[in-house]
């Protein structure tokens, strides 16, 4: 019953993530490509995304902050955030990122510092609504139960 | 004079031009403006127009806010198809809009035309269409100048037409069109009437310069003329009028000065007479002296035949006279009585005379009135008495001249009258002095008369004319040129006249004018002149010449009339100026008649040029409007096709979705076919719209013509399974292999020209021809019928204009004409139609729309296309139902290197009986194999088939039945004897599997009939592309391998042939069992590429072991062009290489001589054990290409089994989802974080391998270290475009190919060039999706594979356009 309810859960919040756009289909092809082989694949993915990503946003700040800032070294690592968000499916972070490199072309710094924070933010919306979705999965795995898709 | 009056009136005319050139100009100017102004009027008529058209619910922007809101508002309503009947309702109203705007009114006709059927060229639609009252308006309103009458017209239509509508009720289409074509008229009759104005002033202007100047003309010389005329006439006459009135006075000068003179003569005579006789005493003395006197007077008398009279009178009283009386021209001497004088008495009376002067006056004689008068006649020659003297009564008595005329002692003068004679007297009267001087003894008179004066003024004024006359002082007429009297009979005798009393009516008014003129004081000098005295009317000359005598002064006058002297000058003048103002009005008349003619041209020129612009405007208008709507078209369907890749996207992983049911399933895959061919149709259009602005480019890259067009006749004949239609290529053996061009531009052509023949046939076939015209290549073109070859040479000479001077130019740039012929037997296209099917939109039948689609795009995309490439494009005769398309590309060859590397059939002693269905291609392929030399027997049936193996095999069965049903049978027995005759030839039979009867099992008995052959004949099995797995199971069973796939052409019948011939060769050195069934045959599968390069890999094969055999240096040259080309993907039976490769590794040690048949061996096993799945699957995946999206990818998951892939990709996210992904598939996969890692991994492997190589030198299938790569774009340290060009520049080293693909995140084309350009085969865009993916690999892999390379870049190409839908 509760794994059940536990799965439903999952369900439940994958959709709101699909809803509300955090994810998009490219998720949805991520876990089709995860099986016995890979049974962590995922996660794996999610994670290695999660620490590019941090760094990646690490040199952005660093660049960002620096008296003249080298556009194109921010652009080539927005491109990169982007390349590896859309390959993920968070899509709201890829926008993001879409809007960061027209201010790169446009070499206004002010709207790449408000697309940094932007992306931040939305980075850390997805970092958690990620981990506390593979929480659940953890969760119904360790119940025992498979996880739905 | 005449100069300063000629610059003045040079002055004025400059003036004059001064004042009208400004004139004209600015009339110039408002003509041309007027010119102008209609179309913006009907723009703005026409923008009013959409705004009140209810129809379409669209609310336009107020007035003209231009075309592309229109097209913008328009579209949708035609795309939109619930309002087309609306709109169809409106059709007049319509008509009338396209009328003005062709530009984008194309796709409102069009919609229109569909409604309609009617498949009128839109501009005639609308003519057609458009309703009477606006066709009288319209085309005037066109016409700049109309002319009053046509003016009067239209006011009449326009008050007919407005008068209509008024009576009748109409709808709000009709009301709202009149509104408009009133509109235009009034417009119409304002710009004419404007405009005719103008004109007219021009013209006025002009001609009243001419008028003025012409009368200026005339004016001057008439006046020039006339003065000079009468300044010296004036002169001449003044002349004469002073010489005529001189004479007279010159002769009255001369009378009186005789006069004078005879009297002075008779005095100085009688003073000495009577001196002599001084004191007479006596009587008898006396009468001596008066005898003596008489004989002297009668002397002078006698000598002076002009005097009237001569007379003496005495101091006593006596008188002596002499008279001549000139009427009767009688000579009388008259004397007084002498009785009565005495000497005394004569002495007292001459003293009292003495102390009383006064006494000798007339009273004196009168006194003597007593005395009695003798009259004598004489003769008047000699003075003799003719007569006897008679007494005179006293009346009679002449003058005498008393001492009262002398009272003072001196000469007296006066003018006396006489009634003998009717004319004045001038008389002189002078003293005789005695000796002592101191009395006065007797008084001489000499009378002259002044009748010769008036004779010589008679006869100057009957030579001359005019009157002359003169008067005394006082005014009393002396003499006269005319025979008025001059002597009045009064009561007191006659006396003289006055002038003015005169009965000749012009002297008289002379002088009444003379002395109203002056009075009695005539003015000081001589001579008086006067013009122009007007008497009575009329003008005369008159001069006054005073003769100023102390005693008698005199007046001469002379009346000459004006019109004796002037009068022919005033005549002549007149004349004159007739003659000159008729000359100038004719001057005139011609001068406006030619200004209206030249104006006239010159309005008319005006007209012509004002429409010539109205029509450039509008042109220029529609030009504007059409590339509005070529770039609306383009925005359209560029953003129209993302949501469509989005929609086939989509759609796709619908298929892709496992719960679908049958239903859903079929529907997806409806929706999605229609999804595709709407995306087509975008993709026409926004080709189309790229070539009409310009924006195509052509690239230039090096392709294989042949093998493109190969490509495409698979393509279609996999189309055209379905229609019973047979695709054949026919390209003769000249074409290049390889030129330089668009190759998908050049595909996309004969695409289009292909699946538009295979959309009118329905039966038949569809014949691609091809042929490099040449002048040595005659001999081919003599193949076709002689009626081709007249369009042929039309169009050859058509070529020859941009031909000539291009021939040079080719020459060096290596140009070639290449023509091609699309020939089908469908449903023809009507003669008229020929030239207009290549217009946008245009079909040839406007019900092909319904029946068969399309857009008719197709056709204008391809003339598009071809011009563009220097070719030409049109539809020329065709003997039999059907169209013949016929078309020439300028294409440049790469070199002179374009040997075929093609061997030389004839020597190997093989022929071919070609067991074909369509007869077309049998036809074509028979006679290309006759060129080349290889028999070829042809069988359109399984019979026939059957019979010509018997025939060949069993010729004792020659006489059996079923030979004779058959026509031909004779012939081609014959030929099979000739055959037959051949030793040792090889026979190869292509067998259509059509031939077989597939629909029941029937086929197998008739594969195990032939399979009795096949020890004595080659069987290539042709196969049809919906040939079902049991019968390719069951060919490969019984060991028949070499198939190749519909349709039959010449690159397929070459590779079998080789195959053949090589296998033969394999047979006769390798006397090996095994190594005949080995290699060449497991590679002879599925398609001539694949027998070409393994026939190359096999040449290779015994070339590097050793092996030594007589066909080896005919197919050098195939290998030779097969490496040369790097575009052919040599080792595209990757299975085999793959293992080959690993063979290779595995058995490093092994020797070498074992090494090669050992090899074979172990492939052979491995392929038929464990890859014959998978062989099946990359022949679907290649075969049914077109069936990828309708059948689920049975294998798919597995479909990269065995492939080694490099990734080089910098993101560790998208690294890592790559490489699950290949592997999923199946691949192996090495994954590199940088370009630079890439480039150094696969040298590293080549290295590996040329280590390995050294050492083996069995190294035979030089395969690839990967079979793909897939490289990231943008990378740090090397990015993928370096790193790709670094790896073809390693690969040029090797000899080989391995396929790119691009991974970018760019969805641009550019980007898409770019990585085509630095040479990668394809790209995919990021997010890498799983299914497009795997697609893209079969594909690119598919680029090695098969041969249709250009096919599956489209494939890609769309496959891009999903991506970025999706992306």
């Amino acid at each position: 019953m509760d794994l059940v309810q536990l799965q439903r859960q999952l369900v439940d919040y994958k959709t709101s993530l699909y809803n509300e756009g955090f994810l998009d289909e490219q998720f949805t092809q991520l876990q089709e490509l995860q099986d016995e082989n890979n049974p962590d694949f995922v996660v794996e993915v999610v994670s290695l995304f999660f620490e590019d990503s941090e760094r990646l946003l690490n040199e952005l700040t660093k660049a960002l902050e620096q008296q003249s800032v080298d556009f194109k070294r921010v652009d080539a690592h927005v491109h990169q955030l982007k390349g590896s968000s859309s390959s993920i499916g968070a899509q709201r972070v890829q926008k993001v990122c879409i809007a960061f490199r027209n201010y790169c072309e446009e070499q206004n710094i002010e709207g790449c510092v408000k697309c940094l924070q932007q992306v931040r933010h939305e980075y850390s919306l997805v970092k958690t609504k990620l981990e506390s979705m593979f929480q659940l999965q953890q969760q119904i795995l360790s119940a025992g139960g498979s996880i739905p898709m | 004079m005449w100069r300063a009056c000629a610059s003045k009136g040079a002055f004025r005319i400059g003036v004059l031009c001064a004042i009208l050139i400004p004139v004209a100009k600015v009339m110039t100017k408002r003509l041309k403006h007027t010119q102008n102004d209609p179309n913006e009027e009907h723009v703005t008529i026409n923008s009013r127009l959409y705004a009140d058209l209810p129809i379409h619910g669209i609310s336009t922007p107020s007035r003209c806010n231009l075309t592309i809101q229109h097209h913008l508002s328009r579209i949708p309503c035609i795309t939109v198809g619930g309002v087309s009947s609306q709109l169809w309702s409106l059709k007049g109203s319509h008509a009338h809009i396209t009328f003005r705007h062709l530009g984008y009114t194309y796709i409102q006709v069009k919609s229109l035309k569909q409604k309609d059927g009617n498949r009128a060229v839109p501009r005639s639609v609308v003519r057609e269409k458009s309703p009477p009252t606006s066709c009288e308006s319209s085309p005037i309103a066109a016409s700049p100048m109309g002319t009053p009458l046509r003016k009067v017209l239209n006011r009449i239509s326009g008050l007919a037409s407005s008068c209509r509508s008024k009576s009748g009720p109409r709808g709000r289409c009709q009301i709202f069109h009149r509104d408009v074509g009133q509109e235009e008229f009034q417009y119409a009759s304002a710009h004419c009437l404007s405009s005719y104005y103008s004109v007219f002033v021009a013209r006025l202007a002009i001609m009243v310069m001419l008028a003025i100047l012409i009368a200026l003309l005339t004016v001057l010389t008439w006046h020039f003329t006339k003065m000079y005329t009468t300044k010296s006439l004036k002169t001449l006459a003044f002349g004469l009028r002073y010489e005529l009135l001189q004479r007279p006075i010159l002769r009255m000068w001369g009378i009186l000065n005789s006069t004078s003179e005879i009297t002075t003569a008779q005095v100085k005579l009688s003073e000495y007479v009577i001196r002599r006789y001084n004191k007479p005493s006596t009587q008898a003395e006396q009468v001596e002296l008066y005898q003596m006197m008489k004989d002297i007077t009668w002397a002078l008398f006698a000598s002076r035949k002009a005097l009237n009279a001569i007379t003496i009178n005495y101091k006593n009283g006596f008188v002596q006279a002499f008279h001549r009386d000139h009427k009767n021209n009688n000579t009388f001497y008259i004397y007084s009585d002498l009785a009565n004088y005495s000497i005394s008495g004569t002495e007292s009376s001459s003293s009292k005379m003495l102390l009383t002067r006064k006494g000798w006056n007339d009273q004196f004689i009168r006194g003597n009135v007593s005395a009695i008068w003798y009259r004598e006649p004489l003769d008047p020659i000699s003075g003799e008495k003719t007569g006897k003297a008679l007494p005179i009564p006293p009346d009679e008595v002449i003058n005498i001249a008393g001492p009262s005329q002398v009272p003072d002692g001196v000469a007296s003068w006066h003018v006396a009258v006489s009634k003998y004679t009717d004319s004045p007297l001038l008389s002189a009267a002078l003293p005789v002095w005695d000796s002592s001087n101191t009395s006065i003894v007797a008084v001489v008179g000499v009378t002259t008369a002044l009748f010769s004066v008036g004779q010589l003024m008679k006869e100057l004024v009957e030579v001359h004319s005019g009157y002359i006359y003169l008067t005394s002082h006082e005014g009393y007429l002396l003499a006269t040129s005319t025979n008025a009297p001059l002597l009045k009979n009064t009561t007191n005798g006659t006396k003289l006249m006055m002038a003015v009393d005169s009965e000749d009516r012009v002297i008289r008014m002379g002088a009444q004018w003379l002395q109203k003129a002056y009075g009695n004081k005539f003015p000081p000098g001589d001579v008086v002149h006067v013009e122009k005295a007007n008497l009575g009317g009329q003008h005369y000359y008159i001069d006054l010449f005073f003769l100023n005598l102390k005693r008698l002064p005199m007046v001469g006058v002379i009346i000459i009339p004006r019109k004796y002297i002037m009068g022919k000058i005033d005549e002549r003048s007149i004349k004159t100026l007739i003659i000159l103002i008729s000359a100038s009005v004719g001057i005139l008349v011609i001068g406006c008649v030619s200004i209206l003619i030249l104006t006239n041209g010159v309005s008319k020129e005006m007209k012509l040029r004002a429409e010539l612009i109205s029509h450039l405007n509008a042109r220029r208008r529609a030009e504007a409007s059409s590339n509005y709507k070529s770039q609306f078209l383009a925005n359209m369907s560029h953003e129209l096709r993302t949501p469509m890749a989005a929609v086939i996207g989509l759609l796709d992983i619908l298929i892709c979705d496992d719960h679908l049911t049958n239903e859903q399933y079929a529907m997806v895959t409806q929706i999605r076919k229609c999804s595709t061919a709407l995306l087509r149709l975008l993709n026409n259009i926004l080709d189309l719209s790229k070539v009409e602005s310009g924006k195509l480019v052509f690239e230039e890259a090096e392709f294989d013509l042949g093998r493109e067009l190969e490509g495409l006749a698979d393509m279609f004949s996999v189309q055209c399974i379905n229609h019973n239609v047979e695709t054949v290529l026919d390209l003769s053996d000249d074409i290049p292999k390889l030129v330089l061009g668009d190759s998908a531009r050049v595909v996309q052509v004969f695409a289009n020209l292909i699946s538009n023949s295979i959309k009118f046939t329905t039966s038949g076939h569809i014949i691609l021809r091809g042929w490099c015209e040449n002048p040595n290549v005659s001999t081919y073109s003599g193949k076709f019928s002689p009626d081709l070859k007249k369009p042929l040479s039309a169009l050859k000479t058509k070529l020859k204009h941009h031909g000539n001077h291009m021939k040079k130019a080719s020459k060096r740039d290596n140009k070639i004409v290449l023509w091609f012929e699309v020939e089908d037997t469908g449903s023809g296209i009507d003669p008229s139609k020929w030239e207009s099917v290549f217009e946008s939109f245009e079909q040839a039948d406007p019900s092909t729309t319904r029946t068969h689609g399309g857009t008719g795009l197709g056709l204008c995309i391809v003339r598009t296309l071809v011009n563009k490439m220097g070719g030409e494009i049109k539809v020329v005769k065709k003997n039999g139902p059907g169209t013949r398309i016929r078309l020439f590309l300028l294409l440049t060859t790469t070199d002179g290197t374009e040997q075929h590397g093609q061997m030389d059939f004839a020597n190997h002693s093989v022929a071919v009986i070609l067991a074909l269905h369509g007869s077309m291609g049998r036809l074509v392929m028979s006679e290309w194999l006759s060129r080349n030399g290889v028999p070829a027997l042809e069988a359109s049936e399984w019979n026939e088939l059957k019979q010509i193996l018997h025939e060949l095999f069993h010729p004792r069965t020659r006489n059996r039945v079923f030979d004779d049903h058959y026509s031909r049978g004779e012939s081609l027995r014959s030929r099979i004897h000739s055959l037959q005759d051949m030793a040792n030839l090889v026979y190869i039979v292509v067998v259509d599997m059509r031939l077989f009867d597939l629909s029941t099992d029937i086929w197998k008995e008739q594969l195990n009939f032939l399979d009795k052959f096949s020890g004595r004949v080659k069987f290539a099995w042709m196969l049809n592309h919906d040939t079902s797995n049991a019968i390719k199971i069951e060919l490969r069973r019984k060991g028949h391998v070499l198939m190749v796939n519909r349709p039959l052409y010449k690159a397929k019948m070459v590779h079998i042939l080789e195959a053949v011939i090589k296998e033969r060769h394999a047979e006769i050195h390798k006397r090996s069992p095994k190594g005949n069934k080995g290699g060449s045959h497991e590679c002879l599968e599925i398609d001539s590429t694949h027998l070409e390069t393994c026939s190359s890999d096999d040449s290779e094969i015994s070339e590097k072991g050793g092996a030594v055999h007589t066909g080896e240096q005919t197919r050098e040259g195939t290998v030779k062009s097969n490496t040369a080309n790097c575009q052919t993907p040599k080792n595209c039976l990757v299975e085999l290489t793959r293992l080959g490769s690993e063979m290779n590794i595995l058995r490093t040690a092994e020797d070498e001589c074992d090494a090669w048949p050992e090899l074979h061996d172990t492939e052979d096993a491995k392929s038929e054990n464990s890859n014959s799945l998978e062989q099946h699957h990359v022949s679907s995946s290649t075969k049914d290409r077109d069936n990828l999206y309708t059948s689920k990818a049975v294998n798919g998951e597995k479909s990269l089994e065995g492939l080694r892939i490099l990734l080089a990709e910098d993101t560790p996210v998208l690294q890592r989802v790559a490489t699950i992904m290949l592997e999923k598939m199946g691949a192996t996969v090495i994954a590199v974080g940088d370009g630079l890692q890439a480039v150094d991994a696969l040298n590293c492997e080549l290295d590996g391998k040329e280590y390995r190589r050294e050492r083996l030198q069995t190294d035979i299938h030089d395969s690839h270290p990967y079979d793909l790569i897939l490289m990231d774009c943008q990378m740090p340290k090397m990015d993928g475009y370096e790193a790709t060009k670094a790896i073809r520049k390693s690969e040029a080293r090797m000899g080989w190919h391995i396929p790119i693909v691009a991974l970018t995140a760019h969805a641009m084309s550019s980007d898409e060039a770019k990585c085509l350009e630095v040479g990668m085969d394809a790209y995919l865009t990021k997010p890498i999706d799983y299914k497009f993916m795997r697609r893209t690999h079969e594909s690119s892999l598919g680029v090695v594979r098969v041969s249709g390379v250009t096919l599956l870049r489209d494939d890609i190409c769309i496959r891009d356009d999903i991506c970025r839908g999706i992306a």
